[in-house]
């Protein structure tokens, strides 16, 4: 699983900047709504204005129209406003606009215009409003104000909303990225705890805050789920054990019984029945040991025996308890046991666990195969021993299966056994805190157990 | 007569325990409680005692170590439903010579006091043992039967000296496992039958008797020819 280490790939974060564009969005609709009405109010105010004025130029005694005309261009000496008197042919009788704006038609309409206005520093002219009519003379009448005023209104409305993103949003993602941490922290505790719950300690809870947040919310709800779990699967393994404890009482009077009456008519054919049923007995009690075994190793109290191990002399007795079975067999049985590094074990349980892997692989190898035991330690620095066999091997889709109890493959099927070796030897390695691992070919096994060096 | 003291809560096991042990030749005396066995165990010379583990008035463990702590010597074999092997070692630990978990077969516990009865004896510290015409020097470390010098390998001869021990008596595979190898669990195979069968092999050659006989459904003895 990937660990959340990334503050921006959180959820809150998400949500932050999700939250955080639709708002500069919102700002920026709302403002441009607000610049709009502005500038259109003020655009009809301007718009009035030049109506006025040129009104009143055009109801103006032509004598007194230049007159006129320049005392009205006075008023307004930095062109604020201006106003032109031209002749048919476009030429400047009075005013101060420097010639008729390019567009502006003589229909009554106000228009966007580039206006020239006489004695203002700017010479290339100006955005303007413009309103032009012809007089019955012929001569032509231009009014214009400048687009100044609704031009920096829509400056002062931008800098505005660009000032209050800013300080909307800047201090927004800052503060969301804090607050997105703690979620994403807890997340990660959380992350941290589940591990031994997926290694199978169902015994784990996951953290709660205590702030009653919706984290919290879940993990009470995860703590409640595993709970049940861990109750049910004790249920389950409590009546499985229960079942093996209580029936091994009555089973071994049982046994004596039959043994004693077996002594008592030693010879006779009906002896020879009872010790068969006898040896049933055993089997069926020896699987009840096995089952009860493995569960006494998952119960994981037996760390208490753990101590300084020399795993190679746990090996060399494997190898000697062994030998005598593999070579009866006429199998070739080699030990090979290079530079281990230290490691920390209950060398009682070590021995049990490759005991099971050995007595497997002498087990499911034929007559005259082989079976290798390599202990070395692997380029990480752990301990590795590899028990590879020259029998039928492990289809891939068993692999995990074989560790399960009671679990019997195709192949072993047809050998004695109960299917319990294996369990045990998975729940000795779990309780070492090392690793198993199963592979080979048709052509053998291979079981692996590294151990982590202390 | 052997005497052995039997410290166990339950009538019925306890009744099994003291039959199987009169079979084979002790006398064996009752003790429901833990407080009552101690006081017994203190009092009178008995050569063995079996102790539950679990006891009412006062636990297994408490006993043992309260009879170690006052220097009886007794041999005792524990005896408990807690098949855990911490439970075993713990109960080793305490002062207990061996463990046996419930249930059990009542020739299993025979064998195992038997065992614990000879070892118990001055022969324990012989340097020599000797069955009919095998002998076994303990310092030299060497085998002979009839006279000729037999080749055995350490695990071998640590086997051989183990059943010459308890010559005469049951010893079960279990047993063979626990003292010859040190290990306490089940190894659930034929191993120790093919350890013997080598050994058998090895003593037991063309035209001499045999010794090391199979007992069906038990395990084996080392016995001298009838």
């Amino acid at each position: 699983m990937r660990p959340l280490t990334d503050a921006w790939r959180s959820a809150t974060s998400r949500l932050i900047l999700i939250y955080g564009a639709l708002f500069a969005i919102w700002c920026v609709i709302l403002l441009g709504v607000v610049q709009w009405e502005s500038s259109r109010y003020l655009t009809n105010v301007v718009d009035g204005m030049l109506a006025a004025r040129l009104h009143y130029l055009e109801r103006t005694d032509t004598r007194r129209l230049t007159d006129t005309v320049d005392a009205a261009s006075a008023i307004d000496a930095t062109g604020f406003m201006a106003a032109g008197l031209f002749d048919a042919q476009g030429r400047r009788l009075a005013g101060n606009v420097g010639k008729i704006p390019k567009g502006l038609e003589e229909d009554g309409v106000v228009r966007a215009v580039t206006a020239q206005v006489q004695d203002h520093p700017s010479e290339a002219g100006r955005r303007a409003r413009g309103l032009a009519s012809t007089l019955p003379n012929g001569q032509r009448l231009v009014v214009v104000k400048e687009s100044a005023t609704i031009d920096g209104l829509g400056a002062i409305i931008r800098r505005g909303a660009l000032w209050g993103l800013s300080l909307t949003l800047i201090p927004g993602l800052l503060g969301g990225i804090l607050i997105a941490r703690r979620p994403a922290r807890r997340v990660r505790q959380i992350q941290l705890a589940m591990e031994p719950i997926r290694e199978g300690d169902l015994s784990v809870r996951l953290p709660v805050s205590g702030a009653g947040d919706e984290v919290d919310l879940l993990a009470g709800t995860v703590n409640t789920t595993l709970g049940e779990i861990e109750r049910l699967l004790g249920e389950v393994k409590g009546v499985t054990d229960n079942i093996a404890h209580d029936l091994r009482t009555p089973l071994t009077r049982m046994r004596t019984r039959l043994y004693r009456v077996q002594q008592q008519i030693e010879g006779t054919p009906q002896a020879e029945q009872l010790e068969a049923a006898v040896e049933e007995i055993d089997t069926v009690l020896a699987r009840f040991r096995a089952l009860l075994r493995v569960s006494e190793l998952e119960d994981h109290r037996r760390s208490a025996c753990f101590e300084n191990m020399d795993l190679g002399t746990v090996l060399k007795n494997v190898h000697d308890f062994y030998a005598p079975l593999a070579e009866d067999r006429h199998q070739r049985f080699e030990l090979d046991v290079g530079k281990l590094p230290p490691l920390r074990g209950d060398p009682q349980l070590m021995f049990e666990a490759f005991a099971n892997l050995v007595g497997n692989a002498i087990k499911f190898t034929p007559n005259g195969g082989a079976i290798r035991m390599v202990a070395l330690t692997d380029p990480t620095g752990d301990a590795r021993i590899d028990i590879a066999d020259t029998g039928p091997g492990i289809p891939v889709g068993e692999r995990d299966a074989v560790f399960r109890r009671f679990y019997r493959g195709d192949e072993t099927r047809a050998k004695p056994g109960c299917g319990l070796g294996l369990a045990i030897v998975s729940a000795i390695v779990r309780l070492h805190g090392y690793s198993l691992a199963v592979g080979g070919n048709d052509e053998g096994a291979v079981f692996s157990v590294t151990c982590p060096a202390a | 007569m052997p005497r052995a003291l039997v410290i166990e809560d339950d009538e019925v096991t306890a009744r099994d325990i003291v039959a199987e042990l009169g079979a084979h030749g002790l006398q064996a005396d009752w003790v429901a409680n833990g407080r009552d066995g101690l006081a017994r165990a203190l009092a009178d010379g008995y050569d063995i005692i079996t102790l539950d583990r679990m006891l009412p008035g006062m636990d297994g463990i408490d006993v043992v170590s309260e009879l170690r702590k006052r220097a009886v010597e007794t041999p005792v074999l524990m005896i408990s439903a807690l098949s855990d092997v911490d439970e075993r070692v713990r109960g080793l630990r305490a002062g207990g010579d061996d463990y046996l978990t419930k249930p059990f077969a009542p020739d299993e516990l025979a064998a195992r006091a038997e065992v614990l009865l000879r070892r118990n004896r001055p022969a324990a510290n012989e340097t020599r043992l000797r069955v009919e015409d095998l002998e076994l020097d303990l310092v030299k470390h060497n085998a002979l039967r009839s006279g000729q010098p037999l080749t055995l390998l350490p695990t071998e001869f640590r086997l051989l000296e183990f059943l010459m021990r308890n010559a005469g008596q049951i010893v079960t595979r279990q047993m063979i496992f626990e003292h010859v190898w040190g290990f306490h669990f089940d190894p659930g195979t034929n191993v120790i039958d093919v350890h013997i069968g080598r050994l058998r092999r090895k003593i037991d050659g063309a035209g001499q008797v045999p010794l090391i006989r199979t007992v069906r459904g038990s395990g084996y003895v080392l016995a001298p020819a009838d």
